[in-house]
């Protein structure tokens, strides 16, 4: 069993930064008006960020990296580790973490580490940044948790061009022996990896001539093998299934009531469709379920940051303890859930780039 | 309303579909509203009547009327 109760680690605070333009689903010249209106009333997303081609993850992480630390009043050189947690890092290699290192101006004795795990990014890097510091050998770490996930995609795909947005989140753990437990359950199903899949440009199908031809899949998905590709039956099947199983087990075993023990439930904000399905499977209280997939689409791992910097970040600026029960599924394919016990989180407003 | 009923009613909901219309050729390929919103909405409607938490196995073959039968016996309903 991969679960994980941290101790030690205060969630100390969470930034979020967007690219300023936004893209409403009309604007993609692969839909009619008509088009775009049903994919808004029934997908939900209606509109996006999205970073001009010059600006990366690594820049939106960033710029929320280092809003937080500003706010904060943390020193550079008191971070001793740094994740960056994104399938859209600069460059093959090195690690981006790296980079960010050097760029950000953090101390050359950080211990720095890049994570590639798509929409559970955020509680991937939880897991690891959480178990670096329970021991106190090493005392703060940022998380940075970004994607720019359009552009991995071609832009004839109707099944994916209008899902995601662009983003980039920073968490900041500190050790603390008095913060309550950051508890972290995750599942994964390797056969169903075709769901969410990019099948050229690794070493099992490295880039070649091949990898540049369109091939028409119908139903407007019009796409090369170097693109990443939804098979969105399985994903939706996939989604609305394991995922709910998990969160209900572990309120099951944690004695978790969904009406009096959680404030929020922070929902990977796949789509609507699969969150609504979630939110009833559960039978989840709605006014405890924040969206913004309406406003900022699909963001991959910094989903569930950004929920926290767009809907309840009043909240959890307070003193008073909060507890969230997020769930996240996506690429592998895996899936996770995680329990926070919040309070006094320093959030800067939104940032903008 | 027995279980049959209930069934064809989730079709009628889904897709506008009378009982005579459900059979043996109503799936996927004949039906071009038959897409995967409606496909998920079928089986959100298959879980929430016969109270089931499907597998994604079961949600990925649910591509006519009768295979949503069988899903529905494998799952212990009598259909």
């Amino acid at each position: 069993m991969a679960r994980w109760e941290i101790k030690n680690v205060r969630f100390a605070g969470v930034s979020a930064c967007v690219p300023k333009q936004i893209v409403k689903t009309a604007d993609y010249d692969i839909f009619t008006q008509e088009e775009a209106d049903t994919f808004d009333k029934t997908v939900g997303i209606c509109e996006r960020r999205i970073a001009p081609d010059d600006i990366c993850a690594s820049d939106l992480c960033q710029a929320a990296a280092e809003r937080l630390l500003e706010e904060l009043g943390w020193e550079k050189d008191t971070v001793d580790a740094l994740i960056f947690e994104s399938v859209t890092g600069d460059y093959r290699t090195p690690p981006t973490a790296c980079l960010l290192q050097d760029r950000m101006g953090l101390s050359a004795d950080c211990f720095c580490l890049d994570i590639p795990m798509g929409c559970c990014g955020c509680m991937y890097a939880l897991v690891v940044g959480g178990n670096l510091l329970t021991t106190g050998n090493v005392h703060r770490a940022l998380l940075l948790v970004g994607d720019t996930a359009l552009r991995m995609g071609s832009m004839k795909d109707k099944s994916r061009v209008p899902l995601f947005g662009d983003a980039g989140t920073a968490i900041a753990l500190e050790f603390d022996t008095e913060a309550e437990p950051i508890v972290i359950d995750f599942h994964t199903d390797g056969a169903g990896y075709t769901a969410l899949h990019t099948p050229h440009g690794g070493f099992r199908h490295p880039f070649t001539a091949e990898s540049l031809v369109y091939e028409d899949f119908g139903h407007g998905i019009v796409r090369a093998p170097m693109h990443t590709m939804i098979d969105g039956m399985s994903v939706f099947a996939f989604a609305i299934s394991k995922p709910p199983r998990s969160v209900s087990q572990f309120m099951t075993d944690y004695q978790l009531d969904k009406d009096t023990d959680i404030d929020y439930f922070l929902i990977h904000q796949a789509n609507k469709l699969i969150v609504d399905r979630v939110v009833k499977k559960l039978k989840l209280p709605l006014e405890k379920v924040p969206y913004n997939l309406e406003e900022f689409g699909n963001l991959g791992g910094a989903s569930i940051p950004s929920l926290m910097v767009t809907r309840i970040r009043e909240r959890l600026q307070g003193g008073e303890p909060t507890r969230l029960l997020c769930s996240s599924f996506g690429l592998g394919l895996s899936w996770g859930t995680m329990l926070l016990n919040l309070k006094n989180v320093t959030i800067p407003e939104l940032v903008e780039i | 309303m027995n279980n049959l009923e209930k069934y064809n009613e989730i079709f009628a909901n889904v897709f506008g579909a009378q009982p005579d219309q459900l059979g043996a050729n109503y799936c996927k390929e004949n039906v071009s509203e038959w897409d995967s919103v409606h496909q998920l909405n079928i089986i959100s409607e298959m879980e929430d009547a016969f109270d089931l938490m499907l597998d994604p196995e079961d949600i990925v073959a649910c591509t006519s009327y009768e295979a949503g039968k069988d899903i529905l016996r494998r799952n212990g309903v009598e259909i």
